[in-house]
């Protein structure tokens, strides 16, 4: 085996990468180990199959915004911990720390722990 | 006469279908697996017992350990086409028993039903005392035969036997794609019982027998039993957002245009596009 894959196999970056997934595809394209944070609106939440998206419209330093799709567990995980299709809504002004995608398009993974409503409102499932 | 004799008669047909209706199918003699079961909380690796990744420690034969590098190599690159799941294939046999969603086990006399939340499968698990037949059309989820033990000698069935073949690809273990041998031959032997300590744990051990292995894989999948949940429908291609064209994986923005999953992605070639219409 070549040294450096041997290398990137055993590191403890991939290994973190290699077990973080809970679901039926690999997180991997996301970079769970450097998170960056969100602001914006929700713009929409969609709670449907295989797995929930925020579209967040996150505010640009030169006062526009960018859309971005974020990914995050089922509905039904999701229903287990509290939430319901209505627990964010459009319009909810969040922060969100989220692990971004590698690539550096304008996308990533959340998951609950990591949301907060800017007007201090209770999450469900998040402490 | 007339009267009497028609009059036994279906008092006899009463009788008859009555023996008949109980021998069918004795609760009593199964075990409970009614209920909603989960894997609980942890990751979705195959073996549940070890970290994922090739910390599973897989007996693969060198040729398929490549492969799996490969695909582990693949997957932190952030590509996904070794894992035909993330484009909503079925999981198949054995990942089915992941259960990402929860499993719902449905007993009869003649077959018992494993049906998974995640992407709708569906198990048979033929019961009935038949023989395996010379041809099988193979499917994701296998044809499976299984066998009511009475382990404990208890008078009751507490395990269930079960031998599943002609499983078809494309298929993987789990997520890192843990591969398995490209002529399609793997066999599932299974013993599934519900734990003596308790009542609301089921577990499965499962052992694969399969060319790419060195020799036989057993694993034991543990489930948790909630007897009054809800279930809820997970329907995969409604709004999944994992593209793969080729070898390569991508994401799906808000507006439904590709983006990339990694650094210097190229795109898809457009060659049978009319790339002069910009």
């Amino acid at each position: 085996m070549p040294r450096k894959l041997a290398g990137f196999l055993v590191s403890g970056a991939f290994v973190l990468a290699s077990g973080a997934a809970l679901g039926h595809h690999s997180f991997a394209m996301f970079d769970q180990q450097n998170l960056i944070e969100l602001e914006g609106a929700v713009k929409e939440f969609r709670y449907s199959a295989p797995h929930a998206f925020i579209i967040l419209d996150v505010r640009q330093e030169d006062g526009t915004t960018e859309a971005w799709i974020l990914e995050g567990v089922s509905p039904s995980a999701l229903t287990r911990e509290g939430w319901s299709r209505e627990t964010i809504s459009p319009g909810d002004q969040v922060k969100i720390k989220v692990a971004p995608l590698r690539s550096g398009a304008p996308g990533g993974w959340w998951t609950i722990d990591k949301v907060n409503f800017r007007d201090g409102r209770p999450v469900p499932g998040n402490p | 006469m007339l009267y009497r004799c028609s009059a036994a008669a279906v008092a006899l047909a009463a009788v008859i279908l009555a023996a008949a209706v109980a021998q069918a199918h004795d609760e009593t003699k199964y075990p409970d697996l009614r209920g909603q079961w989960s894997r609980g909380k942890g990751g979705a690796q195959w073996d549940q017992s070890k970290p994922g990744g090739l910390r599973q420690e897989v007996p693969l034969t060198p040729e398929y350990r490549a492969i799996y590098e490969a695909n582990i190599k693949a997957e932190f690159a952030g590509g996904e086409a070794y894992n035909p799941q993330a484009i909503c294939m079925p999981s198949g046999m054995p990942r089915m028993m992941i259960a990402y969603e929860p499993l719902e086990i449905i007993v009869t006399a003649e077959v018992t039903y494993v049906r998974v939340d995640h992407m709708s499968e569906f198990r048979r698990i033929y019961t009935d005392g038949r023989g395996w037949p010379d041809k099988i059309e193979p499917t994701f989820a296998g044809y499976s035969i299984g066998k009511w033990i009475d382990a404990n000698g208890d008078g009751r069935y507490d395990v269930l036997e079960v031998e599943t073949r002609a499983v078809r690809g494309p298929h993987a273990y789990d997520h890192n794609g843990i591969p398995f041998h490209k002529d399609n031959q793997v066999v599932f032997k299974e013993r599934i019982y519900i734990d003596k300590a308790d009542p609301d744990i089921l577990r499965d051990e499962i052992t694969s027998i399969d060319n790419a292995l060195t020799r036989p894989w057993t694993v034991t999948r543990t489930y948790y039993r909630d007897r009054n949940a809800s279930w809820y429908e997970h329907i995969c291609v409604e709004d999944n957002h994992h593209v793969i064209i080729g070898k390569e994986s991508y994401f799906l923005s808000p507006d439904g245009l590709l983006m990339p999953t990694r650094k210097d992605q190229p795109p898809p070639d457009l060659k049978f596009f009319n790339q002069a219409r910009k």
